[in-house]
């Protein structure tokens, strides 16, 4: 389907971005990788005005101020893979870009479009979600660029929705530098090693302690309408020393704790399969340092 | 005189293909980028109901959107059908058979018109009870798809030698099995795309993508209600084919209907899902299988019953038991076989003709089969199979001449390059002991014909062979180039004959006003009959040059050579002239002037089938033996294929890298059908047209792989070659099944073997232990 925009706006700050989208039927277009896809598939995202934020150099790149960690909107795939903060503050996000597409999608692709699309399978969200991240979300309002923090736990409503209005632009994603100790672990399964649309991935974090894991966080993605924080399975796991067994005990937690759907990809049986095995697979890894 | 020209050749060297750097730097225009003047876009309004009553169709909104030119609908047509049996009016009148079903076409100047425009017909339907499986659709009483085809029967074949009865009295073990295999596509790069145009004497002008350019008007012209001789078919470059257009589609016809309401030229061009939803499949089928064996191993018959799903009308899908039984009658020795098949017409989508043609569905049952047996009498693969091999010189019982048989020298060849027995044995070792990988390696063989196959009246193509006065060479081939490499085949054998450079030949086969005749691009065929036209129009042609050289010097013809853009003697290599100043000599000779014009026109020394399917159809046959290697992840399911060893026999390598090519896309494509490649259909819908949920093998899990060509030159193929395309996807997946056998002791009588197929396998297997325990 041939989709046809009456205006095209390439903004070069966040204050002409958001005035365009206070006007209005605007549609945002980042990597434009979900974006162009959808159109051409099905219509969505159609609209008056389509507003290119590429060219907004601001939003692009890491930075690390004060023990937080701030990551512009427009940050690619690929930028997390080299980045050096995210090397040495939070490496669970470059060990999620390497599972994430291909390069050539990775290279367009940005870590705000990937928040933005609301996938329940979208790859980045996870290990955000395990760092307790936050987005800044900036909108013109009474002649000025304002800006409101929402924690990403709390962003998502439903499969490709979230709280962002429509005049809304997310500029940046920040959490804090994790404490020494942490680990972080990121597992997705399709057939193919790239180019794959996870059937579950599942992120886990926490500080390392005594065979166990304080301050743990685990997340599912594509087994509920979105990325889910699995709080029973985190408090199973919370302080308990890792074995074979105490591993099976959480893996119960997180069956009872997950509402996969079957479609196209995979049936809920298998879905709920996978949580286990990957779930147990990255507490082993951390059992096994 | 100048220094002597030693003798060397081309064949078993790496040519590059002609258009392989225009095509890999972006300058290659495809039909799809072709652009005419005044050319308007075609699209196509198809059903939405899997069978329904068409009660109306009302256009006169789409009619009312700025750029529209035509409009037309089954009225507009004289609705006589296309395909295999004609039973597919393009455009489709009062009833749908399936989702694809075609029922509006409209033409306009953009593509934006048009989409608006389809969006803005409206269709009424009445549901009909629709059937989606083949045995349903056979029962009594079952909703008639179509008037004349009574009891749903689309193509039946049969096929019955010996006694079975007998031998399977006289049968240790019987193995009675069901399997089925699914529906995988072609996924050609560049999707289905046609330009109709006419001129003013209403003659028409085809630019398609048709890898049978001669019968393809044949086929066309009573759907247009045309003589076939006032159409003229351009070839222009296509992204892939492999099969998918060996017939003529709706959208075809539908390009001519719209051409000639408006007087202007019309393309239609597929979307990508329309790529997957309306262009043919590879044909899906039930078989059941019954197969005996004595304890000594020897193997005692072969019963096999196939239940095809023609969909809702018939291409070539439903003609692939015609390859299917060959392979279940004549792979391997076996006494007594019988081969039954219907297909039966349901509301699902069609199938084609697709690269294996039917043998891809076939040896995935027989090489698991073999496995099985093996395993029934405590043989190893690799000696039950040799065991059972033909030698050079038997006959099947459909009368394949395996002349040349070496399915036993494959068979020994990849067991030993891959020190098979002792990994197989370590791997089953480890089956049952804890661990969460676990490696496997498989076994599969394949026999198909590698000489073309008499299944049209003529298996035969033509070459026209013209040298200028620069001893250019222009080649005229009917045989297609459809990006399979043939292009580069034939340069190759006219350079060996005439002794001049591959860069000094100009290759013409795109246009049917132009080119010889050719039955088309199939059966592995082009190689052995294309090559065998070739090399027999380059040696007419090299006598008449050998000839007018001896007549200008003191060496007779016998005595001469020709080697690199010169006539030289034979036994020393010195030169006598330059063929480029012979042939000057020979056009400027006042009364006694001649160019350098040959033909040839080559009929391969095959017979069709006779009653009982009996013929030896093929010119030329050829076995292969591959070895796959996998690691299964025991809690994921993903299987992941390590490395495939592949030894083929192809008589002789042209191309090096031609053949090496064939084989690696060969091989994906039997990858893909093994592990992850599957049309998911529900309600006759497609539910994943797209590449994101139709999983084709991607180059991260390429595996290694290793070829060893067995070469034992045909006495008939051109150089001693035997054909190869379709050879390389038939053996993949069976391989890849028996590893997964051997690393985990389940076997899966339904491809792919899909993660979760795998792991919801390994936990029922786990599951029932426990229960026995
Ligand atoms: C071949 C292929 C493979 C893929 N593989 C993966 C994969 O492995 N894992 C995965 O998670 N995803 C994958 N994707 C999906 C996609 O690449 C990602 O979701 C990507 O991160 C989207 O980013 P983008 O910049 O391209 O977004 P765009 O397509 O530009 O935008 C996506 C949506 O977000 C909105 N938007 C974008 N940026 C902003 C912003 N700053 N503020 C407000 N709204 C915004 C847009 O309006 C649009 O609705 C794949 C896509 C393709 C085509």
């Amino acid at each position: 389907m041939m989709i046809e925009y009456e205006n095209y706006v390439a903004a070069t700050s966040v204050a002409e971005a958001t005035k365009t989208l206070a006007e209005g039927n605007a549609t945002v277009v980042a990597g434009g990788t979900d974006l162009m896809v959808q159109t051409a598939a099905s219509g969505r995202g159609a609209n008056t005005t389509l507003l290119n934020i590429r060219r907004i150099s601001d939003l692009r790149g890491v930075a690390l101020d004060g023990g937080r960690v701030t990551i512009g909107a427009l940050t690619t795939i690929t930028d997390l893979l080299t980045d050096g903060v995210v090397a040495d503050a939070a490496s669970i996000l470059a060990d999620t870009a390497n599972r994430f597409a291909s390069n050539q999608i990775r290279n367009m692709a940005t870590v705000g479009g990937n928040i933005c699309n609301a996938s329940p399978a979208g790859d980045m969200i996870i290990p955000l979600l395990v760092l307790d991240a936050d987005v800044e979300l900036s909108a013109w309002r009474d002649g000025a660029v304002t800006t409101r923090a929402v924690a990403l736990n709390e962003f998502f409503t439903g499969p490709g929705k979230c709280v962002k209005t429509e005049d809304e632009l997310l500029t940046s994603i920040s959490f804090n530098r994790p404490a020494e100790g942490f680990v972080g672990q990121f597992g997705k399964t399709g057939p193919r090693p790239a180019l794959e649309i996870s059937m579950v991935s599942v992120g886990v974090g926490g500080i390392v302690d005594n065979g166990g894991l304080t301050n743990a966080r685990v997340v599912y993605g594509a087994v509920a309408p979105t990325p889910i924080r699995a709080a029973k399975t985190e408090a199973a796991l919370e302080g308990l020393s890792l074995n074979e067994a105490s591993i099976q005990s959480v893996l119960d937690v997180a069956d009872s704790e997950v509402n996969p759907i079957s479609d196209v990809r995979a049936s809920d049986w298998y879905r709920r399969h996978l949580v286990r095995v990957m779930t147990q697979e990255v507490l082993q890894n951390v059992a096994n340092g | 005189m100048s220094e002597a020209i030693e003798k060397t050749t081309l064949i078993g060297k790496s040519i590059t293909k002609p258009d392989a750097p225009d095509k890999s730097n972006g300058r290659t225009r495809y039909i799809n980028d072709m652009v005419l003047p005044r050319m308007l876009i075609g699209k196509i309004k198809r059903s939405d109901r899997a069978h329904a009553k068409v009660l109306s169709i009302d256009t006169s909104k789409a009619a009312a959107v700025p750029g529209i030119q035509a409009i037309v609908t089954a009225d507009d047509t004289p609705m006589v059908g296309v395909g295999v049996t004609k039973d597919n009016p393009p455009l489709k009148k009062d009833i749908v058979l399936s989702m694809r079903d075609e029922l509006v076409a409209v033409a306009g100047e953009t593509e934006e018109a048009v989409d608006k425009a389809l969006a803005l017909i409206e269709i009424e339907y009445e549901d009909l009870p629709a059937i989606f499986d083949p045995a349903e659709a056979l029962e009594e009483g079952a909703h008639q798809m179509h008037d004349d085809k009574p009891g749903n029967l689309s193509l039946g074949y049969q096929t019955v030698h010996g006694d079975i009865k007998q031998a399977e009295k006289d049968s240790d073990h019987v193995l009675d099995e069901v399997y089925d295999v699914h529906y995988v596509t072609h996924v050609c790069m560049g999707p289905g795309c046609v330009i109709a145009d006419f001129d003013t004497h209403g003659k028409l002008t085809m630019y398609t993508q048709t890898q049978y350019p001669y019968n393809y008007k044949m086929d066309l012209a009573p759907s247009l209600g045309m003589h076939p001789g006032d159409i003229r078919v351009i070839q222009p470059p296509v992204g892939g084919a492999f099969g998918s257009k060996l017939d003529v589609y709706p959208f075809e016809p539908i390009a001519v209907f719209l051409a000639k309401k408006t007087r202007r030229p019309v393309k239609v061009i597929f979307s990508r899902e329309e790529e997957f939803s309306a262009s043919p499949t590879r044909q899906p089928a039930r078989f059941h299988i019954r197969a005996g064996v004595k304890n000594d191993g020897t193997l005692t018959f072969r019963d096999v019953d196939a239940l095809l799903n023609n969909g809702s009308h018939t291409s070539w899908g439903a003609t692939t038991p015609f390859v299917m039984m060959r392979t279940f009658t004549g792979h391997f020795r076996v006494p007594d076989v019988e081969f039954r098949s219907r297909a039966a017409y349901t509301n699902m989508p069609y199938a084609g003709s697709f690269r294996g043609y039917g043998n891809v569905q076939a040896t995935y049952v027989t090489a698991t089969v073999m496995d099985k047996l093996a395993e029934a009498v405590n043989m190893d693969p690799i000696s039950f199979r040799l065991m059972n091999a033909q030698k050079a010189g038997e006959i099947t019982p459909q009368n394949s001449k395996l002349e040349e048989c070496l399915l036993g020298e494959c068979i020994e060849t990849v067991a030993e390059k891959t020190n098979f027995l002792e990994q197989y044995n370590a791997f089953k070792a480890e089956q049952d002991s804890p661990g969460r990988y676990k490696k496997g390696i498989g076994i599969a063989t394949s026999f198909h014909n590698a000489g073309g196959a008499k299944i049209h009246k003529s298996d035969g193509c033509g070459t026209v062979i013209m040298l200028d006065d620069y001893a250019r060479a222009t080649v005229i081939t009917g045989a297609s180039e459809i990006g399979q490499g043939i292009d580069a085949v034939l340069t190759q054998i006219v350079a060996e004959e005439l002794g001049i450079p591959t860069e000094n030949i100009t290759l013409v086969n795109n246009d049917s006003a132009i080119g010889p005749w050719d039955v088309g691009v199939h059966a592995s065929r082009t190689t052995f009959i294309a090559g065998n036209s070739a090399k027999r129009a380059a040696r007419k042609a090299r006598d008449q040059i050998l000839d007018a050289a001896a007549q200008r010097s003191n060496v007779a013809a016998d005595d001469l050579d020709l080697r690199g853009g010169s006539v030289v003697q034979n036994d020393n290599g010195v030169p006598v002239m330059k063929i480029d100043s012979l042939l000057r000599k020979m056009h400027f000779a006042g009364e006694d002037a001649e160019l350098v014009i040959t033909h040839d026109y080559y009929e391969p020394p095959s017979e069709p089938e006779g009653d009982n399917h009996v013929g030896d159809i093929s010119a030329a046959y050829s076995h292969g033996a591959y070895v796959a290697e996998v690691t299964v992840d025991t809690w994921t399911g993903v299987v992941k294929l390590n490395k495939m060893t592949a030894v083929q026999d192809v008589g002789r390598v042209v191309n090096k890298l031609g053949i090496e090519g064939q084989m690696e896309g060969g091989i994906a494509f039997g990858i893909g059908y093994g592990l992850t490649e599957e049309m998911i259909i529900e309600g006759g819908e497609i539910k994943n047209p797209n590449f994101r949920d139709y999983k084709v093998m991607t180059a991260p899990e390429a595996p290694e792989l290793e070829f060893h060509f067995i070469e034992n030159d045909d006495p008939d193929g051109p150089f001693g070659a035997k054909g190869i395309a379709e050879l390389p996807t038939i053996i993949p997946a069976p391989a890849i099944a028996n590893a997964v056998y051997n690393a985990i002791g389940i076997r899966f009588n339904n491809p792919p073997l899909t993660p979760e197929k795998v792991a919801r396998a390994i936990v029922d297997k786990q599951a029932a232990k426990v229960a026995a325990e």
